[in-house]
This record gives C-alpha cells, sequence and structure tokens, in this order.
C-alpha cells in the first residue's frame, strides 16, 4: 500500500517534468500516471483528455476542429479561420473556461475563446472538464473548462519537425519546429503559417437570377453559382518554450507565444452588395507569455507562476470612395492589458491530500469606435476604459479512506472589482467497482458562478453596470470502464449530468434602441455523454481502431415569459444540437493508415420558440465525412510522412449556421520531414 | 473483426445526406380585396431570417414568409421597410443591400435594386425619381423606380446617417438618425441639400400631418415643425425618454398616436400629451406602430424575445382589441396594401 502512495506521489508531484529523467523511469512513472491520475488528483471528474497524438491529426486543424471530432464538445463554427466557439453540455461559449499553461485565454471583453484561432500544433496537451469538474480549473466554467498545455520535447540532442500543407481554395499551411536538449536545458520554437484565398465555389440557393421577357415577365431563372467572397485569411504564430531543471531549487519554464490574424468576414449569402464594394475584415494581434517555478519536495508541492497577455483587436466595416479610397463604417478597436500571477501548493498526509491556489489577473481595457461621427459632423470616439482585478482562492481537500473509495471537496471564492462571489463549493466522489476491466463509478457537484464580462457592463452603447453574475449549480454521475492488454485496449464512459443556471445574460435589443445585456434566463440543461474507444492489434502490421463520442443535451429555457405571447418556455437554447456525435475509424497497414471522420448534429433551431413550421427557422441535420490516407517513408536520416486529406467526401452543398454555406469536397496534400541527427 | 469495422464504417455514408437545396415555392391567387398590410419582420442582424407576412385585413387570414414561399429566393438580412407606389411593392432589405421589387397581389418579384450599401428607406418624388437613404453613406441615392437603375445621387456632408423622409410641395425633409441631431431638407427638383434644421439626438420617424405640419421623434422628445417655415412649434416631452418612440397618423392625417411603451393619441394641433395612455403596455416589448390610412385601426408590434415570432396586435380605431395574430422575427414595420 506504502509502495502505491510513494509511486503515486512521485507522478502527481513530479507532473509534467518528467522528462528530465531517464526514459526508462519515464515509461515506468508513465505506466502508473493512468492509475494514479484517476485514484487521486482526478477524483469523481469527468475529463476528456488529449494528447498530442490526437491534436495533431493534421496541419489544418485549429483546435476547433480536434474538439469537435474527439469530443462532446459543441463547436459552432461558420468554416475554417472564422469565429469557433466551444460549449459544454448545452451551455453558451462563455461558460467554456480556458487555460493556457495556466493563464486564463477567455477574453475579459467578451468572455469566450475563438477555438479557430489556436493552432493544433501548438497545443501538446488539452484537458477537458465537463461540469463541475470545470471549477478545479476556475470558476465561470458553468459549462466546462479546457486546460491547455505546451511542454518542450523531452529527449537530448537537436529535433527538427517541418511540415507544409497545400489545399483546395489555394490554402497553405506551414510548420516548423525546432528543439533542442541537453544537460538541464530544453527548449522548443513553433512557427505556423497558415492562408487561403478561402474563395470555395458554392450555389446560391438564396438567390436567383432571373430572366425577363420584353414585357418585364418572369422567364426563367437560374441560382448564380457564387464564390465565398470577403473569406481570405492570414494567420501567423511563433511560440517559444524553455524549460530549465534545476536540482533543489525548482524547475523553470517560460512560454512566449505571439500571434497575429487578419480574416474576412465572408460576406452572407443573402447579401447583395458588390464584393469590391465594401470590405469587413478583423485583425487581431496576441501576445502571451507564461514563467513558471515549481518545486517539488518529499511530499509537497509549490509552483508559482508570472504572467501577461496583450491583445488588440481591430474590426473593420469599410466601403469603397474609388481610387482605393474607402471610409470605416466601422472601426473598432479594442485593446487587453493582462498581468497574471498564481501561486500553487500541494500537501501529501497519509491517506489525503491538501492542495490550495491562489490566481490574480489585473486587466487593462480599452475598447473604442472611432467610425462615429458626432453631432457637430466630426469624427468622435466612442468606446470605454475599464480596469478590474480579478482573484481567486481556491482550496481543496481529498480523502480515500480505503483503496476503493475516495472523496474530494473544494471551495472557490473570487473577487472581481470590488465584488465578491458567494463561496463555490464542490464535492467529487469516485468508488473503483471492479479492478477487473477498472470500472469506476463516479459522481459530483458544484455550484458556480460567472461574473459579467467588461463588455457586458460597460459597453458603449448598452452595457449594464446593474448586471448580477450568472449562477448555477450542477450534478454528474457515471460509470467508466477501461482496458489495455497486449491485443485488445478499449475504454469507455457513460455519464449523465443535470444543471440549473440562474441569471443568464443575454443581449437583446432594448427600448432605447440600441442592444443591451441583462440577466433574463433560467437555464436547465440535462443529458448524457458517451464515450468509447477500442483499439485491436490483429498481427504484426494489421491494426484497427475506433473512437466514438456522443451527447444528448437538453438544454431548456426555464425563465419567466416575457408576456402571455411567449413561446420559448421549455424550448431549446438556439443553435444547440439536441444530439451530436463524431466517430473516428482508423485501419493501419505496416506504415500506411486509412482513417474516417464521421460527424453529426441534430437539427438546430434559430429561433427561441423553436419554430419548425418555417422555411428560414431550422437547420437541417448535419452529417460529414472526411477521409484521410497516410503513410512514413523512413529512410536512414529522414523520416517522411506523406498524407492526403480528403473533406466532404460527398460533396454535400449545406450551411452549419443560417445563411453561411460551407464548402463543397476539398483536398489537402500535406508533406511532414523529420530529418534523424544521429 | 475487420469486416465488421468494415462494414460499421461503410453505414455512415447511407445516413449521411444532408438536406439543403433549392426552396419549393406556391403560387398565391391575388385575393378577392385589394386591401391588406404587409408586415416586415426584421429577422436577427446577421442571420439571413428576415420575413414578410401579408395580412388580409378583410377576411383576417394571415400568410407568414410569403416572399421565399413565393420567389423561393430568401428575403434577405435585416429588412428594414416598404413602401408601394404605382402598384408596385418596393421592400428595402438594409444589411443585404438590395430593394426587392415585388407584385402586391402575388408576391412575385418583378425586380430588385442593387449597388446600395446600407439603405433604410425609399422615397418616390415621382414616377421616374425615388430617393434611397443609407445609414453608412454621406449621399443619398437617386434611383428611376421603373428601371431599377441608380441615376445619381445627393451628398450629405457630415451626415453620415439618413434615415426617414417625407416630402412636402417639392421639399423633402430626411432625419439623420445615427449620432446625428438634424433634419436634412432637400430641393427636390434640384436634387440639392439647402437647409437643415436642428432637432433632438438621434431624430428618426417623421410624418406629415394634414396641417403641413411635420412629427419627428428624437431621443425622448417629439418635434412638430411647420414645414412651409420649418420652423420647430413645439416640442412634446413623452413619459420615457429613454426608450424609443414611435409615431402614427389616422386615416385623416388630424390624429397622432406616439408610441413610447404606452401608446398615447391626440390631436395633431393639441398642446400637450395627454396623461392617460390610450393604449397600455401590459410589459410587452413594443417593436412597431402602425395605423390603417384607410380605417384608422392600430396596429402594434410585439417583439416578445427578439428570437421568435413576434405578434402584432389589431385595435379598432377607439382602442378596443379585435385581433391578435402571429407574424415573424422582430416585425419590426408595417406597409399597408
Amino acid at each position: 500500500m506504502m509502495k502505491f502512495f510513494v509511486l503515486l506521489f512521485c507522478f502527481v508531484f513530479c507532473g509534467f517534468n518528467l522528462h528530465a529523467q531517464d526514459t526508462v523511469q519515464v515509461r515506468q512513472l508513465y505506466s502508473i500516471r493512468i492509475v494514479a491520475q484517476r485514484r487521486l488528483r482526478d477524483m469523481g471528474v469527468q475529463k476528456t483528455s488529449l494528447d498530442s497524438a490526437g491534436l495533431r491529426n493534421d496541419i489544418t486543424g485549429s483546435l476547433a476542429q480536434v474538439l469537435s471530432q474527439n469530443s462532446t464538445v459543441f463547436i459552432k463554427s461558420y468554416g475554417r479561420a472564422t469565429l469557433s466557439t466551444a460549449s459544454f453540455r448545452g451551455t453558451s461559449p462563455s461558460h467554456t473556461q480556458v487555460t493556457w499553461n495556466g493563464m486564463k485565454l477567455n477574453s475579459p471583453m467578451l468572455g469566450m475563446v475563438d477555438f479557430s484561432t489556436i493552432p493544433s500544433f501548438f497545443i501538446d496537451e488539452a484537458h477537458l472538464y465537463h461540469g463541475p469538474g470545470s471549477v478545479i480549473v476556475a470558476s465561470g466554467g458553468l459549462g466546462g473548462a479546457i486546460a491547455l498545455s505546451t511542454q518542450t520535447v523531452p529527449a537530448e540532442g537537436l529535433h527538427v519537425h517541418l511540415i507544409q500543407g497545400i489545399g483546395s481554395f489555394r490554402t497553405f499551411d506551414d510548420f516548423l519546429q525546432v528543439s533542442y536538449g541537453k544537460g538541464r536545458w530544453r527548449t522548443s520554437t513553433r512557427v505556423y503559417f497558415a492562408s487561403s484565398a478561402n474563395d470555395y465555389p458554392y450555389t446560391n440557393y438564396r438567390k436567383k437570377t432571373f430572366y425577363y421577357d420584353q414585357q418585364g415577365n418572369i422567364t426563367g431563372f437560374e441560382y448564380p453559382k457564387e464564390r465565398n467572397q470577403n473569406g481570405s485569411f492570414r494567420d501567423f504564430h511563433v511560440l517559444q518554450d524553455i524549460d530549465y531543471s534545476g536540482s533543489g531549487t525548482g524547475n523553470w519554464n517560460l512560454s512566449a507565444w505571439y500571434s497575429r490574424t487578419d480574416r474576412g468576414i465572408p460576406l452572407l449569402n443573402v447579401d447583395y452588395k458588390e464584393n469590391s464594394s465594401v470590405r469587413n475584415n478583423q485583425t487581431e494581434n496576441t501576445f502571451r507569455g507564461v514563467i513558471r517555478w515549481r518545486n517539488l519536495q518529499q511530499r509537497s508541492k509549490w509552483e508559482a507562476k508570472a504572467g501577461y497577455t496583450y491583445t488588440d483587436l481591430l474590426y473593420e466595416y469599410k466601403r469603397d470612395l474609388g481610387e482605393d479610397q474607402w471610409a470605416n463604417m466601422v472601426h473598432a478597436q479594442s485593446y487587453v492589458n493582462t498581468f497574471f500571477s498564481q501561486v500553487e501548493t500541494e500537501w501529501y498526509i497519509n491517506k489525503w491530500m491538501f492542495s490550495g491556489n491562489l490566481t490574480v489577473n489585473q486587466h487593462f481595457v480599452t475598447s473604442l469606435d472611432n467610425a462615429v461621427v458626432s453631432v457637430e459632423g466630426k469624427q468622435s470616439i466612442m468606446g470605454y476604459e475599464q480596469a478590474r482585478l480579478e482573484a481567486s482562492g481556491f482550496v481543496s481537500v481529498k480523502y480515500r479512506p480505503a483503496e476503493r473509495l475516495g472523496f474530494s471537496v473544494d471551495l472557490r471564492k473570487d473577487l472581481y472589482g470590488s465584488d465578491l462571489t458567494p463561496l463555490i463549493p464542490s464535492f467529487f466522489a469516485e468508488y473503483l467497482v471492479s479492478r477487473r476491466g477498472e470500472v469506476v463509478l463516479k459522481a459530483s457537484a458544484a455550484r458556480n458562478f460567472r461574473y459579467p464580462t467588461l463588455n457586458d457592463l460597460y459597453f458603449m452603447p448598452g452595457g449594464n453596470p446593474e448586471l448580477k453574475p450568472e449562477q448555477g449549480v450542477t450534478f454528474d454521475g457515471g460509470i467508466a470502464t477501461a482496458h489495455k492488454g497486449s491485443r485488445y485496449s478499449w475504454n469507455g464512459s457513460v455519464t449523465g449530468f443535470y444543471s440549473l443556471i440562474d441569471n443568464w445574460i443575454v443581449w437583446l435589443p432594448s427600448f432605447k434602441g440600441f442592444w443591451s445585456p441583462v440577466n433574463v434566463k433560467q437555464v436547465k440543461s440535462y443529458g448524457t455523454e458517451v464515450n468509447a474507444s477500442l483499439a485491436i492489434t490483429l498481427n504484426k502490421n494489421w491494426k484497427v481502431a475506433a473512437d466514438g463520442h456522443f451527447a444528448w443535451t437538453r438544454s431548456l429555457n426555464m425563465g419567466d415569459p416575457v408576456n402571455w405571447a411567449d413561446q420559448a418556455i421549455g424550448k431549446q437554447l438556439v443553435y444547440i444540437p439536441e444530439f451530436s456525435s463524431a466517430i473516428t475509424g482508423r485501419i493501419s497497414w505496416k506504415e500506411w493508415t486509412f482513417m474516417y471522420q464521421w460527424t453529426y448534429y441534430s437539427q438546430r433551431y434559430t429561433t427561441s420558440s423553436n419554430q419548425t413550421n418555417s422555411r428560414i427557422g431550422v437547420l437541417s441535420p448535419y452529417f460529414m465525412n472526411d477521409i484521410s490516407l497516410e503513410t512514413d517513408i523512413r529512410l536512414p536520416h529522414i523520416v517522411i510522412n506523406l498524407k492526403g486529406i480528403v473533406r466532404n467526401l460527398f460533396n454535400e452543398e449545406y450551411e452549419s449556421v443560417l445563411a453561411r454555406p460551407m464548402p463543397g469536397i476539398n483536398y489537402t496534400l500535406s508533406i511532414g520531414i523529420i530529418p534523424l541527427f544521429h | 473483426m475487420t469486416r465488421t469495422f468494415l462494414v460499421i464504417l461503410l453505414l455512415f455514408p447511407a445516413v449521411s445526406c444532408m438536406k439543403y437545396g433549392p426552396s419549393a415555392t406556391e403560387t398565391f391567387e391575388p385575393g378577392p380585396s385589394s386591401k391588406g398590410l404587409f408586415i416586415i419582420n426584421e429577422g436577427n442582424f446577421m442571420y439571413g431570417n428576415a420575413s414578410l407576412t401579408y395580412y388580409d385585413t378583410k377576411s383576417g387570414t394571415v400568410e407568414n414568409e410569403v416572399f421565399i414561399r413565393a420567389n423561393g429566393v430568401n428575403l434577405g438580412d435585416v429588412a428594414q421597410s416598404m413602401t408601394i407606389h404605382n402598384g408596385k411593392g418596393y421592400i428595402v432589405i438594409n444589411n443585404s443591400g438590395v430593394i426587392f421589387v415585388i407584385d402586391p397581389a402575388t408576391f412575385l418579384i418583378t425586380g430588385n435594386i442593387t449597388g446600395l450599401i446600407s439603405p433604410r428607406h425609399i422615397h418616390f418624388v415621382n414616377d421616374n425619381k425615388a430617393y434611397i437613404t443609407d445609414l453608412y453613406r454621406e449621399k443619398i441615392t437617386i434611383v428611376d423606380p421603373v428601371t431599377y437603375t441608380i441615376t445619381g445621387s445627393i451628398n450629405t456632408p457630415g451626415h453620415r446617417s439618413t434615415e426617414e423622409m417625407v416630402q412636402w410641395d417639392n421639399y423633402l425633409f430626411v432625419s439623420c438618425w445615427s449620432y446625428d441631431n438634424k433634419i436634412l431638407v432637400i430641393d427636390t427638383q434640384t436634387d440639392v441639400v439647402t437647409d437643415s434644421i436642428e432637432v433632438g439626438d438621434q431624430p428618426s420617424q417623421m410624418l406629415l400631418d394634414k396641417n403641413d405640419k411635420i412629427w419627428c421623434a428624437a431621443s425622448g422628445k417629439i418635434f412638430r415643425i411647420d414645414a412651409p417655415t420649418r420652423n420647430v412649434e413645439k416640442i412634446f416631452t413623452v413619459s420615457d425618454e429613454a426608450a424609443y418612440s414611435y409615431l402614427a397618423l389616422n386615416a385623416t392625417r388630424d390624429t397622432v398616436y406616439i408610441m413610447n411603451r404606452d401608446v398615447w393619441r391626440m390631436s395633431s394641433d393639441a398642446g400637450t400629451i395627454p396623461l392617460k395612455p390610450f393604449i397600455s403596455n401590459q410589459n410587452k416589448r413594443y417593436y412597431g406602430l402602425a395605423v390603417d390610412p384607410a380605417t384608422s385601426h392600430i396596429y402594434i408590434a410585439d417583439a416578445i424575445d427578439y428570437v421568435q415570432p413576434g405578434k402584432i396586435y389589431c385595435f379598432d380605431p377607439e382602442g378596443v382589441p379585435v385581433d391578435t395574430l402571429t407574424a415573424g422575427i422582430n416585425p419590426g414595420a408595417f406597409c399597408f396594401k
């Protein structure tokens, strides 16, 4: 028993710095990691973990695409390189808290994260905390939380990985990672560049080109063949990680990530403006840097982090005046500066584990629209400037009275500006039913709060300083099983969840003629999440694997009706599918792998009353089929990976968001090069 | 095992055909009554879900989404207004940058006007000349409503947003709504801005009564302007100054209706708004107001929560409720046939 706990301790407290040690030890620790993680750190938590193999499926993938294929999270996307948001269990995108190396990624102005701006090749690990488990990461994750992290390559020496992708619609993706390790030092540099004309053709069934006779009577029509307009993008990212493993003084880690995204916002398919007459663009520059120190002692861990985030975001809507002169219609510029720090400790005493952390974020935000013309007819500026301190304290006690049973009680409390949230308690429990098949029962419950974003409170015009924080309670319970054998490996889980959110914040048109946020809804959500995977090694050459994710989500508006005519009560929230599923199948033969990906969302409503007797209020079920074939060519000094991807295999014509036509069948060819330096 | 696996994989395509494509069309026969009311449902910005509702005021029948049902074409993004002139209906679709021209009896498209940026309203100076205001342009577009072509423009320097229009004699009065406080005066014979009138901030709706007075709603105040002299005669203060105000006139254009949460009715030459509302709000989110120019029936639009089909409440000239109908999302404007 004691031995188990010592090993457990090694894993828990050595965390991600294992790579400093020799590979045999690493392997041993990794083999107990799965057990250890379940046994203590994430006791009772509903969690989906993605490693770099799952994240780095293909070069064109943003994190949005990876999440939609590998989890039960619903991604609402307008297409590649356009706003892609993630929602857990039928909540809104701002109810998903996201961290990168411990630092929050959610915009303090908008509250949400655009996952299309996170290249999956920049993330080495992603942990998705569904429901109550999110409070371990941060408060405000009324749906869930996603913790992302980057690492250096653990091995010594020089490692280079280059990938070049070429795709339909003049799409180019380039990725380069150079890492080097020697002694106590590790460094990794990644660069990613993606660009695309993104002008895919489609038949526009929302318009008709009519033919008229001399009298002006219609003699015929056709659906215009159009191209996606104003959708081009150029994204550039660079990421530097440096690790230093100190002996007694602890380990140091530095991560710095700069990104610049320059994206057109495509015109709707019901837009009749000439493409050349308007420009609608969004440009974002973001720098994030985190420095971390971690010290591991026999029975304790101390960790400290400091970080900084800078973002400037410019949204422009311009019209052509001729001769390359443009007049601003909207010129909304915002600046965010955030200083972050966190101190964390963990203590292990017999059957108990104690941990706590304190996180502080100081935001400085400026939001301006200088395209506004004043009543005097002069250019004037409209906007707000705000600073807000956000602090969050967290303590957790975990107790395992018997080997099969464990409990955890956590408390969190937040300060935002000059307001305090009430105490946020959460409870987790776990029971190992059977060692054979590792059958585990899990249950958890949490209260949660999400305070309004700075735009909610101060946006000009419309910001509402009277807003109350959103608050919720959430419960889940489920069963999980896993098996890892020499020929067969599988895992599976079934979870049921229930949550109730009050004071849900919604932006609505006001009597004043502009939009303003209000606390209106009570939302009840419940449903089931099912995950399963199976991998079979048939013989030396053949392997087959499949994994599937399925969610049934009822997310219902239970607020007070606006008036007697309100038909929205008890109805599913807009754009939340009741059923969703993603299945991936792989067949490998020697160095060849064929992959099939299938994604499904049931019908989505675009009206709060779930109107179905309409030509324009319902999005029909979504089915997507993608395939890929890849092979590794191993030469003495180089490994070459060739991969061909076919997306939208059946050339489906569709919209997954109203008025946003999507691309038909499209192709990507990528070549990956890994030189071997030995 | 592999075989089972392959079979499972091959099953997916079988259930993977998405329902998408052309919209079916249907024929609407011109009704027995030539009278009716079009309700212009704005839809949600960037959803492209604007729609057109037709209410036969005689029979009381309501047909929703008549534009897409008749034409198989979506109405577009943010339907702003509709005006009938010379037997044709001109529907202005703000964020689609288009004006659809339809036959009001069959709802069939007879043409469209493009080359616009953010059109708001259309006003007919005569049979061959119409003006189109714009939210984002320092000019008013001049079009030929017969050939649907742009024939010119009127510069409005310093006034980016032009909104509603009323004409008295040869002069057109245009409210400058977004971040502005002026009504511009345009000579319709020369197509030039000749004068301006200062009113309150954000002037929007305008009407001309039978005494040649212009009524204009601007940020919590109602301005009564004498059209020939262009003098502000009277400023009325509404009960909730923060709330948006809507205006309407009765059939004989001697009674003014003001909707500012509640609905108030007063004679066009009254000195003050009465204390007691004519129709009370009852907690509805009013989104539009119209009075039938033939019967003086009153129509009030309720957007409910802005993301479901709105309701239209119909009252007789004395304010007695007579009918409730369901329209489309955000019914914001009306047009009587």
